[in-house]
């Protein structure tokens, strides 16, 4: 009996001393993430992405002569950026940026 | 037919129901996404608490352009509350800004309930209670809290 359980308890050890890997990797998915390179990537104005054509420009489906849709970003000098379509019919009523209420001016335009 | 207003309250809407202020809610009419109903909660710890303010909020196609119109339906007792429902709020004015949509609206009015400007009165005698005797002034703000169940 005393044995028989001896050796029992050598096997048992042994089992575990053997240098078992404790896992394999079978496979790798690398994530990348990105986002625009804007401060805020809503145009605040009409709550579209600014990479995006705007409401209005949606509702009308304005496009340039490439058959794209024709509606570019412009940033203040307050780094504020909104649709160039939205912020023109602000400005018309009040020169400030919806945002920080500094007086408005064009830093540049684009995509 | 959609237009640029129309398509922005539809993302008002979007937003008033996925991210909820406290305190207050709001959805456009049946027939017409230009003419809007909401409630506001009175705020906790002012004499406006526990009341239910009904108000119409009505968009013009210039909108976010323009502010809307605001009104209270429920009777008011509030410093900066007209006797036709009407609201004396900078920013539904002068201070108003495209970026504003429906949830902020009616957050700013909801801190207004809190904050009563009594130097700007568009109810004189809220106003003058307000500052010189603030135990009857509540006592007329809990009345219409009152009749803000029934209305």
């Amino acid at each position: 009996m005393a044995d028989k359980g001896d050796n029992n308890v050598e096997r048992m050890d042994n089992e575990n001393i053997k240098p078992d890997k404790m896992f394999t990797l079978k496979k790798w998915n690398a994530v990348a993430m990105w986002s625009w390179d804007v401060e805020c990537d809503t145009c605040a104005i009409c709550r579209v992405q600014v990479m995006d054509a705007c409401l209005r420009c949606q509702a009308e489906s304005k496009r340039d002569f490439y058959g794209k849709q024709d509606c570019v970003v412009v940033w203040g000098e307050c780094n504020h950026s909104f649709h160039y379509c939205c912020m023109s019919l602000w400005v018309k009523q009040n020169n400030r940026c919806p945002l920080c209420q500094q007086e408005w001016s064009i830093q540049r335009m684009g995509k | 037919m959609s237009t640029p207003a129309r398509r922005r309250l539809m993302r008002d809407f979007k937003r008033l129901q996925e991210d909820p202020p406290t305190g207050v809610s709001g959805a456009p009419t049946d027939n017409n996404i230009m003419i809007w109903n909401a409630v506001i909660f009175g705020p906790h710890d002012t004499p406006f608490e526990d009341g239910t303010f009904k108000l119409t909020i009505e968009f013009t196609e210039e909108y976010p352009n323009k502010p809307p119109t605001v009104r209270f339906v429920s009777h008011m007792f509030h410093p900066n509350v007209y006797a036709d429902g009407g609201i004396c709020l900078d920013i539904l004015q002068n201070r108003w800004s495209p970026t504003y949509d429906v949830s902020a609206i009616l957050t700013s009015i909801q801190s207004l309930l809190s904050d009563p400007n009594p130097n700007s009165p568009a109810n004189s005698m809220a106003a003058q209670l307000y500052k010189e005797n603030r135990r009857e002034y509540e006592k007329r703000v809990k009345a219409c809290v009152e009749q803000s169940f029934i209305d």
